[in-house]
């Protein structure tokens, strides 16, 4: 891993040190392929708060798992972490040895993932792989990590608590198995909890029990959460702040409320307008032409300029930064607070799409 | 021109026997008492979780398995029990279009095979007029047919799809049965696909069974929709007139728990405790009744017969009531 730390930054803003979680700033993360090199993210900036809900969301291949990977230090050996900033609770994750980082991203970072029949082992009890957890990172004797697991079940709403620990996670549904591991994730009190798509392999209904339940767990705990998903009616539901990522970049974050209604990257403004939810009665969709660049085919210029409506000779040639929004008079837009609404393009949409979406979505 | 009834099920009925240990088997209902008819360039949406029998209809309408009992009648003719030279013929008239185009196209074969294949089975096309179809084909969907002779990895998920949609139009349908048919594909895809399939239907007059769960495509594409739970319809009626008003609480919760994009919109759900029964083991009375908030001792007893609720036919017993109380959940 290289870095170049730059101690000013978190020096002089009072805002960031003292109560951003996680502080990432211009992380790429790059593969070493047959084929050269193969940068999958790059300048990736996030901050989290303690207790916030951020949504990641992006269609596949845009670089979101990579991202949280990264922070979980679970990337393959052929891949390199570049930032200029990568910061957890005051850590220095680039250059903390490797053991000293384990205990943290175990003790107060988790993971969720998509398949929870996957990410479960199929040879062992649930019980013992919850022990499994509170046995490295908290220890005590073995009947108090026992009472402990009965605890932790009975609280992600498993019925039955005591007699689910001697099953197996084929013996339990999807549901069952996703609730597993999240009592596996909050078994160490984490100050960060990074869903990976927790309800895309679920049932609606079942997917609302687990959202809520992760919302709850989130609040009584004062938790930070990321959510990454590509389902924007997820993500509008949970999430106080969000990220869209297209091919590696991060393109649009601000406020729920304010990406929704008033996106500002064509990305962001198209992928809200191919969502069936926002043209009742009608029998076409405005589509996005072409698919996400893969490896070998990124444009020169913005990534997305040759999908683009937009898209101008300046979006032909240069590769545009990630530029705030926010009114002149918004306080927050030169503060550098993490609440501004920033997208990377060189011609963000004007409009407003609450206007006409108010009258349409809700007929 | 008058409506062409192109499917006709009647009461249609699946039974499987499982074996739970040697001495021990199981009857179990997949299937009980389906009945629509579906008529061209019309769509019926079949609406449920796993478990609700979705995939064993999909499966009985596409002529892959024969019902237990009931009636299907497909373009005007008997399909329930029909023998080989009709089932060949039948087979022709629908098609099927699944989940996941990574598992439904076969890696080894070449996109011209895979579209020429069922040409070589039931037709006897010359080769080069075979391979001119083909390419028709591949162009009415989206593809470049110069990308014939490539294989299925080299495409993306959307263009798989378009694939499978090409390969199950070669033999020129009536009745296309698609089974999730956008939901492994992300969302700017996904209007590709869903485009796709109006275009077709209003080209072709294909009758469109569309399976899914998630409920703002199937409002988008659906004119009538078939909520099921448990193996049984719990409620068939316009797309209208079941999201403006939902009369089984099934549907109501459904509703409720799509997550909608509109932040302002964080509704109260109807919250659904518990999960689907098994279908080995199904409750007493109304096989909804346990997650139900609006059960009474009557639910609990006494099974509900699918009833017409103001033009809506529903199987519950406070179809009234559930309907007038409160406004939709959004």
């Amino acid at each position: 891993m290289t870095s170049t730390i730059t101690t000013s930054t978190a020096g002089t803003d009072p805002l960031r040190s003292s109560r951003a979680l996680l502080d990432i700033r211009r992380l790429s993360v790059s593969f070493q392929t047959r084929n050269g090199i193969f940068p999958a993210v790059s300048d990736i900036d996030m901050t989290l708060n303690e207790g916030e809900v951020l949504g990641v969301v992006g269609e596949s291949g845009s670089g979101k798992s990579v991202t949280m990977l990264a922070m979980m230090g679970l990337l393959p050996f052929n891949a390199t972490i570049e930032a200029e900033r990568f910061a957890f609770a005051d850590h220095d994750m680039l250059t903390l040895p490797d053991r000293a980082r384990r205990r943290l991203t175990g003790n107060d970072i988790a993971m969720i993932f998509q398949e929870p029949a996957t990410s479960l082992n199929p040879s062992f009890t649930i019980g013992y792989q919850i022990d499994e957890t509170l046995k490295v990172h908290e220890g005590g004797r073995r009947r108090q990590r026992r009472e402990r697991a009965v605890e932790l079940l009975d609280r992600v709403g498993i019925p039955a608590p005591r007699k689910r620990l001697g099953d197996y996670p084929h013996q339990l549904s999807g549901g069952m198995n996703q609730r597993v591991m999240i009592a596996i994730a909050i078994a160490c009190n984490p100050r960060l909890l990074i869903a990976d798509e927790p309800t895309t392999a679920l049932d609606v209904t079942i997917q609302a029990q687990i959202l809520e339940l992760l919302l709850q767990l989130q609040q009584e705990r004062g938790m930070a959460m990321i959510l990454i998903t590509h389902d924007m009616g997820v993500v509008a539901e949970a999430a106080e702040r969000i990220s869209v990522m297209y091919a590696g970049q991060l393109v649009e974050t601000g406020r729920a409320g304010e990406v929704f209604h008033r996106p500002r990257h064509p990305y962001t403004g198209a992928l809200l307008d191919a969502l069936p939810e926002r043209h009742p009665g009608q029998a076409r969709l405005p589509t996005i032409p072409g698919v996400v660049p893969g490896i070998g085919d990124r444009p020169t210029g913005c990534l997305f300029n040759p999908r683009c409506r937009f898209a101008r000779e300046d979006c032909r040639q240069q590769r545009p930064e990630l530029l705030t929004m926010g009114e002149a008079d918004d306080p927050r837009a030169t503060t550098g607070h993490a609440d501004q609404h920033q997208a990377r393009c060189f011609h963000p949409l004007e409009t407003d799409v609450s206007a006409d979406r108010d009258t349409g979505a809700r007929s | 021109m008058s409506v062409e009834q192109l499917m006709q099920a009647e009461q249609l009925v699946q039974t499987y026997t499982v074996r739970q240990g040697p001495f021990h088997t199981a009857h179990l209902r997949a299937v009980q008492g389906v009945s629509f008819t579906l008529e061209a360039g019309q769509t019926l949406a079949v609406v449920g979780e796993s478990g609700c029998g979705k995939s064993t209809l999909a499966r009985m309408l596409t002529l892959i398995e024969q019902p237990a009992s009931g009636r299907l009648t497909l373009c005007g003719r008997d399909a329930t029990h029909p023998d080989r030279t009709q089932l060949r013929a039948l087979r022709r008239e629908v098609q099927m279009v699944f989940q996941n185009p990574y598992g439904s196209l076969n890696p080894r074969k070449t996109i011209s095979t895979i579209l020429e294949e069922p040409l070589v089975i039931n037709t006897d096309l010359s080769r080069a007029e075979r391979r001119r179809q083909a390419r028709d084909m591949m162009e009415r969907v989206g593809l470049r047919p110069d990308a014939a002779d490539r294989y299925p990895h080299m495409f993306s998920g959307g263009q798989r799809q378009r694939i499978a949609v090409a390969r199950a139009l070669m033999l020129q349908p009536r009745v296309m049965v698609l089974d999730e048919p956008v939901s492994a594909l992300d969302v700017s895809v996904q209007a590709q696909v869903l485009n796709l399939l109006n275009d077709l239907q209003d080209e072709f007059g294909l009758a469109y069974l569309f399976i899914s769960h998630d409920l703002s495509v199937v409002r988008h594409v659906a004119d009538r929709i078939m909520v099921m739970y448990l193996g049984r319809p719990v409620e068939i009626g316009s797309r209208d007139a079941v999201f403006e008003a939902p009369r089984h609480p099934y549907t109501r919760a459904l509703l409720s728990a799509t997550p909608s994009v509109d932040p302002d919109a964080r509704h109260q759900r109807v919250a659904l405790s518990g999960e689907l029964p098994s279908p080995l083991d199904p409750p007493p009375g109304c096989a909804f009744h346990r997650r139900c908030p609006w059960a009474t001792e009557q639910c609990r007893q006494q099974e509900p017969p699918l009833r017409d609720v103001e033009g809506v036919d529903v199987a519950c017993h406070h179809a009234e009531r559930i309907m007038s109380t409160a406004a939709t959940p959004a």
